[in-house]
């Protein structure tokens, strides 16, 4: 990890200090599609070896929440910051303006980030998926880059399959590629948006394996999931949004056992009907 | 009765206008596939801003005759003080209407390939450059070859204008030649079989480019690849 800068504004400064002990911290941001407003002033912080699975119906802003953090999507409104630094934006005279493409790149290299679908790259094999960003990023040679590929393959069980191409890959094989990939850059947190939802029942658990290794293994983890099983296991912290909103957030044992509000105890019976059936 | 001797005695004329088209029209390409590899990266990085400016310009150039667009620059540049020279003039004209249509084929390329890919590589810090060069452009090529050499094609063939404006191209020399000799059947076949040579030429080498790609990744063709809710210009 390159050594964490001192910013020099007073405001960031200022934050920095205040975030202590959080890798990742949103604070009140707000997130508008047009009129839409999809994330309304939400607090969301991530200590070291934290896990939090993020629960919610469908269109409640899970998705845009982790692509804000990620700044993926650029947040409107609020701050987030990333060992302390602000993440995507530069305070310049009181004013806030947009950071350069290699600013946002150093504050978010602690950050890793599995998508639903996947998205490796169709041309290059599994290994060559893994290997890409630590020749062109870290600048490793293609032997050390190697190595360092089939080392992460190996961690997600797919040392066999290095050479293969992701079309020849089942959906789980995918997603494994894909974590191993984001693990190979040496992310301090994963954020992970659905990482099952796409697969076919039976490649759920592979998949549900490797990131619960990762979860001892000590990584902190920001998940967004529809897997209830996996939550109540393996989050420290669950957090139940709704509408842009987070409406509740506790450990898990409270959160499904007494939901306190009547959105999340609705929300649970759908689910667990919708289990049943 | 076709005249060889003829062709013989005026071969300086045929080779000066063979050479001219080809200079031309190659530096004109290479323009063109370049302009328009940085238009369409324009347009698609910066939708709001830049777009519509290369919007704009694509459409003049799908709206506007090369031979006019020559005029405005041969004779209309001296006016802006831009004194070019029948060749230059060409040149520049060729790869800046050429630039219009490339880039719309590979605004196309670029589609083609889903956003979350690019956005996968941005969270591993891999930079814009590397991502148009490691993972837009190989997926693209096999996609954009085939539109790419036929529009080369066609601007190699409408580099035929480029003898309005007095450059001695194979069409202009041609010409000298009927008017010379007052033959007429062997100078416009020669320089047709001419045209076609380059023209069949770029056609192969296409080809080849298609066919190499084709075998070289042996991936798949994007509509089959591991993405869902892309948009795919072809399948
Ligand atoms: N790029 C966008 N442009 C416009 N609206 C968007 C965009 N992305 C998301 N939205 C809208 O924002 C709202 C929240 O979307 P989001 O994807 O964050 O929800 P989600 O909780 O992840 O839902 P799901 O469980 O279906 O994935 C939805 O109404 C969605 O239609
Ligand atoms: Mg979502």
């Amino acid at each position: 990890m390159p050594p964490l800068e001192t910013t020099i504004d007073p405001i960031t400064k200022a934050k920095t200090t205040a975030v202590n002990g959080s890798l990742i911290e949103a604070r009140g941001i707000s997130k508008h599609f047009g009129d839409l407003h999809v994330l309304d002033n939400i607090d969301f912080a991530l200590s070291p070896s934290e896990v939090v699975c993020v629960i919610g119906p469908s269109g409640s802003g899970k998705s845009t929440l982790l692509r804000c953090l990620a700044f993926l999507e650029p947040y409107d409104d609020g701050n987030v910051y990333i060992h302390g630094q602000l993440l995507g934006y530069e305070q310049r005279g009181g004013m806030r303006i947009r950071a350069s493409e290699k600013a946002i790149d150093r504050v978010r290299a602690p950050l890793g980030m599995v998508f639903q679908h996947f998205h490796l790259w169709p041309h290059r094999t599994a290994l060559q998926n893994v290997t890409e960003a630590l020749r062109l990023v870290q600048g490793l040679s293609r032997r050390e880059a190697d190595r360092e590929g089939m080392a992460m393959l190996k961690r997600v069980g797919l040392f066999d399959r290095a050479h293969h191409y992701p079309a020849s890959l089942s959906g789980g094989q995918k997603q494994r590629v894909a974590i191993a990939r984001a693990l190979a850059m040496k992310p301090e947190v994963m954020l992970f948006d659905e990482p099952t939802s796409a697969l076919d029942p039976e490649l759920v658990g592979e998949v549900l394996a490797v990131m619960k290794q990762l979860a001892s293994d000590g990584m902190t983890m920001a998940i967004v999931t529809h897997e209830m099983g996996f939550a109540a296991n393996v989050a420290d912290r669950v957090v139940f949004m709704d509408e842009g909103r987070i409406v509740e957030s506790g450990k898990p044992e409270t959160l499904f056992r007494r939901p306190a509000s009547e959105r999340l105890s609705q929300f649970l019976n759908t689910w667990r009907e919708r289990a049943l059936t | 009765m076709f005249d060889f001797q003829l062709l013989f005695e005026m071969r300086g004329l045929i080779l000066q206008g063979l050479w001219n088209t080809v200079w031309i029209c190659f530096l004109g390409c290479l323009v063109a596939l370049g302009l328009g590899l940085v238009l369409a990266s324009l347009r698609l990085s910066s939708p709001r801003l830049v777009g519509p400016l290369v919007a704009t310009y694509i459409e003049l150039c799908r709206g506007i005759p090369l031979l006019v667009i020559l005029f405005l620059l041969y004779y209309g540049g001296p006016s802006i003080g831009l004194r070019l020279s029948a060749e230059i003039a060409g040149l520049v004209g060729i790869g800046l209407y050429g630039a219009g249509y490339f880039a719309e084929i590979y605004r196309g390329g670029f589609l083609s390939i889903p956003q979350g890919q690019l956005e996968a590589a941005r969270m591993l810090g891999i930079s814009r450059l590397n991502i148009l060069r490691r993972i837009q452009i190989p997926q693209m090529l096999q996609l954009i070859v085939p539109p790419s050499t036929n529009q080369l094609i066609i601007l190699v063939k409408e580099s035929a204008l480029l003898s309005v404006i007095s450059v001695d191209d194979l069409t202009k020399n041609a010409t000298a030649m009927v008017n010379e000799t007052f033959a007429v059947i062997e100078p416009y076949i020669t320089v047709a079989l001419l045209y076609w040579l380059i023209i069949e030429t770029i056609a192969r080498g296409g080809y080849a480019l298609e066919k190499r790609l084709a075998q070289r990744s042996r991936m798949p063709t994007p509509s089959s690849s591991d993405t869902a809710g892309a948009t795919h210009a072809t399948s």
